[in-house]
């Protein structure tokens, strides 16, 4: 994506206070400026701080008027959340890659009022308040931000079960609101996408759970069964489908042939939208599948008609007992404009042995069809074989033994551990006392004394050439079984013989249609599910339903199917990545209840009880919180601007400008790098950033406490130079990112006794220690400020700090080693509250944003001044200028002048290139 | 008065409707006299109603606009767009912030934030209709500069002014130019020699057709205002004819046999009366010393082609649209006993040592002695808690650091002493530091209160300090030479050209600014900004730094060819004013004078100069000075306005608001801020209660708690007995 073709007079990288001051001045002049800033918001680290030395002003008051400056000004382009891919220098200006970031929010619509951040369910560390308090997910960046926009931090990822979902469902967000109470929140989330998680919640294979993160430690997070106590919990509190009144008709009409998942969840979705539909069934209730052989005491069948009300709430109109066999016809007839063929897979594939066609041999759709009554089925006292290691095979198997059967067995070619049917089931099917013959094919059914016999023979391999099987049997190994009664469960497949004039057809059945569309050869038909994709699952069906409604809109919107994606997942977060970050403890999950075996197989309810209100908490509690947008849509629901846009992507940006100012500013000491301070390991002992905004007009917290505790500290101290002029400095904790800092960092010792003079004002009982190697209070007016605070009463003592430990008989309390430089001691010394005043490190990343041209770097790793007394913008690529402390530690006063600086030679070398 | 007012409230969401009724208000309004439109709007900044104010204005024909909504720091600007886009005069505009003074800071009393919303908006009402449309003041600037002083930073700021098209004037007091590098032949972090630079310089300076350098020069007289000033100056004459053959000149300068102090040398050396500072000094013109050199008779009458022992100081007038002021800085002059300084022979200052080190090419060299033995002491004339100069110096210590490396490079067997009180080597300067340590300089801390004594021990000096790092232990030092680490002071002439310029001075003496970072380079006086360190010390980089900044402001100030200023400033009634000059004896701008006016004097107010600061307002005797935009009718108005009894329907907001309406406050998630919530429900308590009672540790209740702080949903309240932990309640 290309921005404009406008070339940019200069480049600014980084929206601190030198950043907004080179702009700023840049744009002053009448240049044309791009400033470039990674975060959410201009200001830089200075808008983080409380005041400002020496004048004790409050940074925000000196710092938010430049950047309202920078943000309004006419001649200056923001480019926040907006990282640099490459710099390259051409021969009259230089070309520049970046990419913005999205937020997820449209700049233009937020107002910035917040109530995203409201609803919010989840937090994270409030970078801005150095991670001493918490923020949500949805959030401002800081009350001063400009521009005061929301972000959903939604990194590039969706959870692994977001991801995994084949209908698009977002469990990562309904546990999030399950387990904050909020199920009916849960439930409408879920209604979002597919409007069957009473089914799903009872009969859904659960892939979430498979691709759930903790499943590679105790076991997965039981997605689904959440998911059935908030269907259930909601279809209690409603148990008729609150009508609704869809605003907006389209006029367009669409007929959907079967009503399974994918024909209602097609149909849910093509009703929101706008659009007239009527489903086709043809058996006499709605559901496909759900209805007619999901066995009851899977999916107990008030519920499945409870979750088609759903659907029907909506206007959807429907047709039961009739059979489409024209689809021509149907259209011309009914004034259609679209057709959705969802048809499923209803088909039993029939046996093709000897003896097959005896009468004893039934269909198993037909013998788990809930359209004939189960005492019709009766098998009292009956054997039973059953053929197939499938799904169905275990439903057929364990419906016979609810039947009544004497003894019933599964014949299946496969493994134990290969076998298709999901384990549970098949555990289940076992505990219900079903003989399990694994690896044996079925030869032959012949009838012996009257009586119907099943011969097998154990199968030594078994593998699928060109698609068909290819087995080799053990001989010898043959084996009779008596069976009143054989079902064989060896796979389904589309009814669609009736449309072979009309649709192109696959061998297998199914009705071939582009698989990222669900569009047939003719256009106006369209199919999905079951009928299309071959015989799969409920969640997999309403996925191709859902999809077949969002690509039958555009149809009917005369659009371009191809331009279009359907759904907002993005790639699955890094597991291992999310198991390296967490701190987890091990916690198996709620025991499952089932009915006793006993009972549960005398009839046909349902044989899992739901979870109560605490084990959908303790169940909910185990997610490890993959990601840190949980999709929940609370902020979308929400939004009074319809702010909130999660189909944003990443922009590319590829501009040009004539000069480059680098602002990147510096980093700070990560304290980690000197473990023997104790940072990390006792909660009060701080870092000077995280003091600056405890002492903050915006401070998180209600006054100067410890972040251990919330005690009020009463002995403060302040270790100095903690990463600077310091060549000791242990780089394995931090990976590389802290380093050894020979040079001074020249703010330390002066925002030190800043904070050591607010610290006074704010807790005027408490003692104030300054351990320091020198007094560094060079600039004008720090002297005076240094005496004045040792006036106040602030204790310097010239001494190197050693170690930092807790007091073993005072938790929380802290004890410092130290050499007194002016006598030689080793001395210990009691504080409650320790700040580590750490030093400025360079911003590394400044080097790798210049792709053929490489800009210099001092003996420090900053941007090396090539001419610093005279030219001290001057860098080593020509028309790259460099300010503020990306150049070298600076304070404030200094970074601005240096920007002004940078500017007036930036200033210098446009007026050169133009002559 | 305005009689075509449209006012607009917003909801900002929640924000301010949850609390305040906007609703009831913006109907109440609709009643009021020369209200046309009053309505209450979801989010007054957003586009679409942006659209709908501009559409409103124009099919309305409003005269005026109010918008009650957050504070105008943050939507001022889009407000006055919006009438700028409509044709309504900006002026014509008045935000009333009922948000941060409203509905947040009273959202526990919504009945009463409800009544203070509507004073504040009639204020805001009143105002706008006694509202005047001002247009920005406009004025023509001369796109010219006036530098003062010609060392590196008056240098470098030149170039870049000229660079931009600026006409430049470049004027320095002493005959040549450079300042006080040219006396450093090894400039710290970069080792350049100070020489150099000035020659490059100077070079690039006259390449420029645009840069006049004048030298010699004082300022006399400075009128006028931004955009057009006017500069008298003084040139003194160098008593060279002008078309003085200049290889005779330099002839006549070796000739010379006359002697007189070198001031450039600093004592170590003595200059000729025909004189340059050093050989390559730049203009590469020399000076004549007429008292000194009329005793060389002969000379005169051989080189008489030369000479113009009359001639008499310039006179000339400059106009300008900016001045920058890079006059740079004296370096401190010990008294006479400071530290043995003038009464023990062998103590010299820091620039000296640097002369002498420049001037003694072959050895270390003192008063014909051989130097082994250095004993810096730092600090000198800085530092002072007591004394006149408290601040520091900031360049001293990486000076003295410097040249103790470089003399240990150049000579051998010397041995440096450092009698410091804080090493303030900053930043990359640390490196220096750390080489003089590892090159055996030897450090002694002293303290301010027992500064080290200095007494002549036969030919050496005796130097004796208590020294702080070996528990304050008394030592006793023999030196060849003590080198007093002298500070930087405000130049000598800094009050004349203070005075001149009308720029303020500091404490510190040095010059001015107006405010450290917002205004790093400006001074009160617009259009005169300071660079280089006449504002304070300053090393060489950082010198540059502060005056290329300079020049970038002067650049930008300069580039249209006029200054568009707000029209708030004062303004005089010449028919009350009696010109008592009270109003000009405030005034910090100098903006006010004395005028003719219909045959009397009244005071005027200089338009360009005039910040609208509104100090003379209040002083006037005679209510004759008032400020736009802020004139007395309006504000009055505005106290009327809020004064007014509000027949606010009090039963009806008592009776069935707040309590219905669900207030959107933050959600109580996660779990553990239910649990939290539960457990100070019923009674307040301290997070170490918390994390006891539910289990959890207390650095994680404190991180919990605060955040729920940070979200205004809990309370501090109060403190347990021993004043350690607060309590904390649930916040309504």
């Amino acid at each position: 994506m290309s921005q404009n073709d406008k070339i940019y007079d200069a480049v600014v990288i980084g929206g601190g206070i030198a950043g907004q001051e080179a702009a700023l001045n840049l744009a002053d002049m009448n240049y044309q400026v791009l400033l470039i800033e990674k975060g959410l918001s201009i200001g830089g680290k200075m808008i983080q701080l409380s005041k400002v030395f020496p004048t004790l002003d409050c940074a925000a008051c000196i710092t938010t008027p430049k950047m309202s400056e920078t943000a309004r000004h006419p001649n200056i382009t923001l480019m926040l959340n907006s990282e640099i891919d490459g710099i390259n220098k051409n021969e009259k200006d230089f070309q520049i890659n970046f990419t913005k970031n999205p937020r997820y929010v449209i700049p233009e619509a937020c107002t910035g009022c917040q109530m995203c951040e409201v609803v919010c369910p989840e937090i994270r560390l409030d970078e801005y308040n150095a991670n001493l308090a918490g923020r949500k997910v949805a959030y401002i960046p800081f009350t001063l931000a400009n521009p005061r926009i929301a972000r959903i931090e939604r990194l590039d990822e969706s959870a692994p079960c977001i991801n995994e979902c084949p209908g698009g469902v977002k469990p990562y967000g309904y546990i999030s609101l399950a387990r904050n109470g909020q199920y009916e929140e849960a439930m409408k989330l879920h209604l979002e996408d597919i409007p069957l998680p009473g089914s799903l919640g009872r009969a859904c294979f659960a892939p979430c759970q498979n691709a759930c993160t903790r499943s590679s430690l105790e076991a997965p997070v039981d997605i689904r069964r959440i998911k059935r106590f908030f269907s259930d919990y909601y279809y209690e509190k409603y148990p008729e489908a609150p009508a609704v009144n869809i605003e907006n008709k389209t006029g367009k009409k669409v007929a959907i042939i079967g009503s399974g998942p994918a024909g209602l969840t097609a149909a849910y979705h093509l009703a929101l939208k706008g659009h007239s539909v009527k489903m086709y069934e043809a058996a006499e209730e709605l559901g496909g599948m759900l209805w007619l052989t999901i066995p009851k005491y899977r999916l107990p069948k008030d519920v499945v008609r409870r979750d088609i009300q759903n659907i029907l709430s909506l206007g959807v109109e429907f047709e039961v007992n009739t059979k489409i066999t024209d689809i021509k016809k149907l259209k011309e007839e009914g004034n259609y404009d679209s057709v959705f063929v969802a048809i499923g897979a209803g088909e039993s594939s029939k046996l093709k042995i000897e003896g097959a066609e005896l009468t004893q041999v039934l269909d198993c759709m037909e013998f788990l069809s809930n359209e004939i009554p189960d005492e019709q089925k009766s098998l009292k006292g009956k054997k039973v074989v059953v053929i197939g290691g499938g799904n169905v095979s275990m439903d057929v198997s364990r419906t016979a033994i609810r039947l009544g059967a004497d003894e019933v067995t599964i014949v299946c070619l496969e493994k134990r551990d290969e076998m298709l049917a999901l384990d549970f089931e098949v555990n289940e099917a076992l505990e219900e006392n079903v003989k399990l013959h694994n690896a044996s094919v079925s030869t032959k059914v012949f009838t012996k004394n009257d009586k119907p016999y099943l011969e097998f023979i154990s199968v030594s391999s078994f593998k699928f050439v060109d698609g068909k099987p290819e087995i080799k049997t053990v001989s010898g190994s043959e084996k009779q079984i008596q069976a009143d009664v054989i079902i064989p469960a060896i796979g389904l497949r589309p009814a669609s013989s009736v449309f072979q004039n009309e649709l192109e057809l696959k061998r297998n059945g199914t009705i071939v249609a582009d698989e990222k569309t669900l569009q047939t050869s003719m256009p106006y038909i369209f199919s999905g599910g079951d009928s299309h994709k071959g015989a799969s699952s409920i969640i997999e069906a309403a996925g191709e339903g859902r999809k077949a409604a969002f690509y039958i809109d555009k149809y009917l919107n005369g659009e371009n199917l191809m331009e279009f994606e359907d759904g907002d997942k993005l790639p699955a977060s890094d597991k291992t990545k999310v198991l390296s970050k967490k701190d987890y403890t091990f916690q198996l999950p709620v025991e499952q209840k089932l009915r006793p075996v006993g009972e549960r197989i005398q009839d046909f309810n349902d044989i899992e009880s739901t979870f109560t209100e605490e084990e959908v908490l303790k169940s909910s509690e185990r997610c490890l919180d993959c990601s840190n947008c949980r999709e929940c849509h609370q902020c979308l629901n929400i939004c009074p601007a319809f702010a909130i846009d999660f189909s944003q992507r990443k922009e590319i940006f590829d501009v040009k400008a004539k000069s480059v100012v680098v602002t990147t500013g510096f980093k700070l000491f990560p304290p980690s790098g000197k473990p023997e301070y104790g940072y990390n390991k006792y909660p009060n002992v701080i870092d000077s950033m995280q003091m600056d905004r405890l002492i903050a007009p915006t401070r998180p917290y209600n006054n100067v406490l410890r972040p251990g505790d919330g005690k009020t500290p009463d002995n403060i101290a302040y270790v100095l130079c903690t990463g600077s002029r310091d060549s000791a400095i242990e780089n394995h904790n931090c990976a590389g990112e802290c380093e050894n800092n020979p040079i001074c960092s020249q703010i330390c010792c002066m925002y030190s006794i800043k904070q050591a003079q607010l610290l006074m004002g704010a807790l005027p009982m408490a003692d104030i220690t300054i351990y320091y190697l020198d007094i560094r209070a060079f600039g004008k007016g720090y002297e005076e400020f240094f005496q004045q605070s040792k006036s106040m009463g602030v204790n310097f003592i010239k001494g190197k700090v050693a170690k930092i430990h807790e007091n073993e008989n005072k938790p929380g309390d802290l004890i410092i080693r130290y050499e007194d430089i002016t006598t030689g001691q080793l001395k210990e010394a009691k504080h409650d509250l320790v700040v580590l005043s750490v030093g400025v490190l360079p911003n590394k990343e400044v080097t790798q944003m210049f792709t053929n041209k490489k800009l210099e770097l001092d003996d420090y790793n900053f941007v090396k001044q090539i001419n610093e007394l005279v030219s001290p913008s001057l860098t080593s690529i020509d028309g790259v200028f460099v300010a503020g402390a990306a150049s070298g530690p600076k304070d404030i006063p200094d970074s601005i002048l240096s920007a002004g600086c940078a500017a007036s030679e930036v200033a210098g070398y446009l007026s050169k290139l133009e002559i | 008065m305005k009689e075509r007012i449209g006012i607009y409230i917003c909801h900002c969401g929640g924000n301010i409707s949850d609390y305040v009724d906007v609703e009831e208000i913006g109907k109440m309004l609709k009643e009021e006299d020369g209200v046309v439109i009053s309505k209450d709007v979801m989010f007054a900044c957003a586009d679409s109603n942006q659209k709908q104010m501009v559409q409103d204005i124009v099919d309305n024909k409003l005269d005026a606009i109010v918008v009650a909504s957050c504070s105008p720091k943050l939507h001022l600007h889009t407000f006055k767009n919006v009438a700028e886009r409509a044709g309504l005069n900006p002026t014509n505009y008045v935000q009333v912030n009922i948000r941060e003074q409203c509905s947040w800071p009273h959202s526990d009393q919504p009945r009463e934030a409800s009544v203070k919303a509507m004073g504040l908006i009639r204020a805001g009402m009143n105002r706008v209709s006694h509202s005047e449309s001002l247009d920005n003041i406009e004025i023509t600037v001369k796109k010219s500069v006036l530098v003062v002083g010609a060392g590196i930073a008056g240098m470098k700021a030149a170039i870049d002014l000229a660079r931009l098209g600026n006409e430049v004037y470049l004027i320095e007091k002493d005959y040549f130019v450079g300042g006080h590098i040219a006396q450093s032949d090894n400039l710290f972090m970069s080792g350049q020699k100070g020489k150099e630079i000035v020659s490059n310089l100077y070079k690039e300076v006259k390449s420029f057709k645009n840069i006049t350098v004048f030298t010699g020069v004082e300022v006399e007289k400075v009128t006028g205002s931004v955009g057009n000033f006017a500069i008298d100056i003084k040139i003194k004459p160098r008593f060279i004819k002008q078309k003085a053959d200049f290889e005779l000149v330099k002839k006549a300068m070796e000739e010379c046999n006359t002697f007189v102090e070198d001031e450039f040398n600093l004592g170590f050396a003595k200059r000729k009366a025909i004189y340059k500072n050093y050989p390559e000094a730049l203009p590469d013109l020399p000076v004549v010393i007429v008292d000194a050199i009329k005793e060389e008779k002969a000379l005169l009458e051989k080189y008489a082609t030369c000479f113009d022992l009359n001639q008499k100081d310039e006179l000339l007038s400059l106009t300008a649209g900016a001045i920058l002021i890079a006059t740079g800085y004296d370096s401190y002059q010990p008294a006479e006993g400071e530290y043995g300084y003038k009464t023990v022979p062998n103590v010299i200052t820091l620039p000296e040592f640097n002369r002498m080190i420049e001037l003694n090419p072959n050895g270390l060299i003192h008063n014909g002695n051989k130097v082994k033995k250095v004993a810096f002491i730092y600090c000198v004339g800085n530092r002072q808690t007591k004394g006149d100069n408290k601040y520091c110096s900031r360049q001293c210590c990486s000076a003295a650091i410097n040249t103790s490396i470089q003399i240990k490079e150049k000579y051998e067997d010397i041995t440096a002493f450092h009698l410091f009180r804080d090493v303030r080597t900053y930043g990359k300067q640390e490196i220096l530091y750390e080489k003089s340590s590892k090159q055996g300089d030897i450090y002694i801390r002293f303290d301010e209160k027992e500064p080290p004594k200095v007494e002549l021990q036969g030919k050496k000096a005796l130097v004796k300090v208590k020294d702080y790092l070996t528990a304050k232990k008394e030592l006793e030092l023999e030196a060849d030479l003590v080198v007093l680490v002298t500070g930087m002071v405000s130049r000598s002439d800094s009050k004349h050209i203070s005075e001149k310029f009308k720029i303020p001075i500091g404490t510190d003496k040095f010059f001015n600014e107006i405010h450290p970072k917002l205004k790093p380079v400006e001074t009160v006086i617009r259009g005169v900004l300071i660079g280089g360190s006449c504002q304070g010390p300053k090393n060489i980089s950082e010198s540059v730094q502060s005056s290329l900044s300079a020049a970038a402001k002067i650049n930008a100030l300069l580039k249209s060819g006029t200054i568009s200023l707000d029209p708030i400033i004062a303004r005089v009634d010449n028919s009350l004013c009696t010109w008592c000059g009270k109003c000009a004896e405030v005034c910090e701008y100098d903006a006010v004078s004395e005028v003719e006016f219909d045959g009397k004097q009244v005071a005027q107010v200089n338009k360009a100069v005039c910040t609208g600061c509104g100090i003379c307002a209040p002083i006037c005797p005679y209510n004759a000075i008032e400020i736009a935009q802020f004139t007395d009718i309006e504000i009055e108005s505005m106290i009327d306005g809020f004064m007014q009894k509000i027949e606010f329907n009090v039963k009806a907001a008592e009776e069935e608001k707040v309590e219905e309406k669900e207030v959107l406050t933050m959600k109580e998630f996660p779990q553990i801020w239910k649990n939290i919530f539960k457990l100070i429900e019923e009674n307040k308590k301290t997070i170490p209660q918390l994390a006891e009672e539910l289990n959890v540790s207390t650095d994680i209740i404190t991180y919990h708690v605060m955040t729920m702080n940070k979200y205004s949903m809990v309370l501090a309240d109060g403190m347990d007995t021993k004043e350690e932990y607060y309590y904390y309640t649930k916040k309504n």
